[in-house]
């Protein structure tokens, strides 16, 4: 009896006060996570130790044993950072909107009609590196803005769930794109839209560092870029904190004054340009075409992250980080020990369903705490009057 | 026209009870973006069931089929148990669990579908073969003009989920259980204080939601698809949720949305054959459904009145 309550000081003490909580109960889930999938994998009869390393090796992060030519650890690296900027994007995206309350569950959609108009326009152009690259990033922007605040306007004017909304724009934009491509840009062979010019690609391609061909990924920076002026946009200006105010409490926020219909316009329009950069740093960095038919599922991963990172800009790093290393890496886990790739998936999933546990952890810790509050009250008492009763019995 | 009435038939009635469960749980108060999820986790246990026992039954029978609706009704309602633990008991917010849900499933069954194939069934492949499921004519009935097309070459299952909703709706109308539920979804205060517990009748109504979930997605499974895989998570379960509010959260009303949908695609379906268009084509009939969607509920959601719990994380303390 004992024993069980001190273990459970100690977690608490390691879980430590509500503004702790914030980090650890989101370590907490990932080791959960890990475990499951461990486990998976020790039921797989797989090491689970030699499988978590060989995420790391096929991320770049960890040497592996040995390289094809022309390729090492850099090269696996900057593919990692590749495909971790749209991930970054994306979180973002998704953070922005829940700041101010909203769900945004269409940024797959966004995305992918950022990526085709941005290859159309630029990408099927003949424009030099100097002006197609920029442009790339601005028409993503644009095009994304607009699809965002499509979803807020017919919310507005037609009180139509946003979360309806964004489903079914995402099937249209699938499938609409899906049959542009298939009528006038699809490529014969690969079936994908035609590729788009070197120049307008975001990801510098076969550049020569030391004796390996590596890519450079120069949306990474602007990824970086963005996490930092988001985080000083929500925590420092006074239109990020309005749109705080209005997802905390919107009923407050309109009787505190702030024009809640524009802060939450903002925040979609701000959410859909996120959602536009990561589809032009997807299907113009990342890859060059587009496939027709499939919505990827970076979108929906992003909701994950941006849970598991608190919807704070630098926490969303951090997690999509992790998130980004279990899908890259399965490609290795799957070439190197034979694990199903779908394995990386399910760990994602089940670090999404123990993120989503996280108010009942707050909840069970909060109780724990008061329930040791009041034994240690109560034992305090008891000593009190114990002490009362034996200085009247010495008296 | 026969055959607009029939595909159309075998699009809608599995998209209708799908948007029946979801009925059952936004009654009762829980959001629920997971009927995606419990469609595909209810198929897929309906269609390993038919897998795992095809030695089993004789080749002829179609004992097998009619079970596996059962079986998936039973694994959409297990499954859904997630979904009620994380909105009723952990509190979680109702859209995230819901979006959580559908994830976990996707890879959840993408994962045992490919494990099960290979480990026990000894080949590798994604995807459970399911046979045909039965056709029914009534010959006496079919020399109606248009009415006899819903009596021709339809799918049996059609008959049964019509029945299943029957009751559905009957439950929900004329029952007490049926009751309180809409009343949880209005005020779940008040259902407390006249001494329900309101968890354990959100709990069976998020139950019942995976169960007819489930049979949709098997449904689905067999006409659509006749195969599961994940290609199953098509997004019909968002479209019920979007069939289900342009319904207005009534059992009647959604039908006619679900019908509506139906219609528009295989009415769009065949206008490409007979106007003999390329493939390419079907991308842009596949859009209809969504696009009359928004364009409906553009139209209706004005009028549209929610349960006014809807989405509220029930907190019997604060009464």
């Amino acid at each position: 009896m004992k024993s069980t309550k001190k273990k459970s000081n100690l977690f608490l003490t390691i879980m430590g006060d509500e503004k702790r909580q914030k980090i650890t109960i989101p370590l907490f889930a990932i080791l959960l996570s890990l475990i499951a999938g461990a486990i998976l994998m020790l039921s797989l009869g797989k090491n689970p130790i030699e499988g978590y390393l060989s995420l790391l090796k096929g991320c770049g992060l960890m040497m592996k044993k040995n390289y094809a030519g022309g390729k090492g650890m850099l090269t696996d690296f900057m593919s990692f950072l590749d495909i971790w900027t749209p991930m970054i994007f994306a979180a973002l995206a998704v953070a922005v909107a829940y700041k101010a309350g909203l769900f945004n569950i269409g940024v797959s959609g966004q995305m992918l009609l950022a990526g085709f108009v941005a290859s159309l326009t630029v990408g099927y152009s003949d424009l030099p590196a100097v002006a197609a690259k920029p442009l790339t990033i601005i028409i993503g922007m644009i095009v994304g803005a607009l699809a965002g605040s499509l979803i807020r306007l017919l919310k507005y004017k037609f009180n139509i769930n946003e979360v309806v909304t964004a489903i079914m724009l995402n099937y249209i934009f699938q499938y609409i794109i899906s049959f542009f491509i298939l009528t006038y840009y699809v490529h014969p062979i690969t079936r994908q839209s035609n590729v788009v010019s070197d120049a307008s690609r975001l990801t510098l391609q076969n550049v020569q560092i030391g004796n390996m061909k590596s890519v450079i990924p120069l949306g990474f920076i602007l990824a970086i870029v963005a996490v930092f002026a988001l985080s000083y946009f929500i925590n420092r200006t006074r239109v990020g904190f309005e749109l705080k105010a209005v997802g905390a409490n919107k009923k407050g926020a309109i009787y505190a004054g702030i024009n809640a219909n524009k802060s939450i316009m903002i925040a979609m329009a701000l959410s859909g340009a996120l959602a536009g950069l990561a589809g032009v740093t997807y299907y113009m960095g990342y890859v060059a075409s587009i496939q027709p038919k499939v919505l990827i599922s970076t979108g929906f991963d992003a909701v994950a992250v941006c849970l598991l990172g608190n919807s704070n800009p630098i926490g969303i790093v951090a997690s999509s980080f992790l998130v980004t290393i279990i899908s890259k890496g399965s490609i290795y886990l799957n070439s190197s020990l034979g694990l199903p790739k779908e394995i990386a998936s399910l760990i994602t999933g089940l670090l999404l369903l123990f993120t989503a546990c996280d108010v009942y952890i707050k909840y069970r810790l909060k109780k724990a705490k008061d329930h040791l509050e009041y034994e240690e009250k109560e034992a305090q008492r008891y000593i009190e009057k114990y002490g009362e009763q034996k200085k009247e019995g010495e008296q | 026209m026969n055959e607009i009435i029939v595909n159309g038939m075998s699009f809608s009635i599995p998209l209708f009870i799908i948007a029946v469960g979801g009925i059952y749980s936004e009654r009762s108060g829980v959001t629920n973006l997971a009927l995606e999820g419990f469609m595909g986790a209810g198929a897929f246990f309906g269609a390993l069931f038919t897998a795992l026992t095809a030695g089993v039954f004789a080749s002829t029978s179609n004992l097998p089929m009619y079970l596996s609706l059962f079986v998936a009704m039973a694994g959409g309602a297990l499954y859904a148990i997630i979904h009620a633990v994380l909105c009723i008991k952990f509190k979680a917010n109702q859209v995230i669990s819901g979006v959580v849900v559908n994830i976990l499933a996707m890879a959840l069954t993408d994962f045992l579908t490919s494990q099960i194939n290979e480990s026990v069934l000894g080949h590798s492949a994604d995807k459970f073969i399911l046979n045909v499921f039965p056709r029914l004519t009534v010959e006496s009935l079919t020399g109606i003009p248009v009415l006899g097309g819903f009596f021709t070459n339809a799918y049996i299952f059609e008959f049964i989920i019509i029945a299943v909703a029957v009751v559905a709706w009957y439950v929900m109308y004329k029952t007490r259980y049926g009751m309180r539920l809409r009343a949880c979804g209005d005020n779940p205060y008040a259902v407390d204080a006249a001494g329900c517990n309101v968890g354990r009748i959100q709990f069976a109504a998020v139950m019942v939601s995976g169960a007819l979930s489930g049979l949709g997605g098997m449904c689905f499974a067999y006409s659509v698809f006749g195969h599961y895989s994940t290609s199953i998570y098509a997004g019909y379960g968002y479209l019920a949720i979007a069939a289900l509010i342009f319904g207005n959260w009534k059992i009647p009303a959604t039908l006619g949305a679900c019908l509506l949908f139906g219609f528009a695609r295989a009415a769009g379906y065949s206008l490409i054959q007979y106007l003999e268009l390329p493939g390419t084509y079907s991308d842009l009939i596949m859009i209809l459904p969504y696009v009359l969607t928004l364009l409906l509920l553009m139209i209706f959601s004005k009028n549209n009145r929610a349960p006014r719990a809807l989405g509220e994380i029930y907190d019997k303390g604060k009464r």
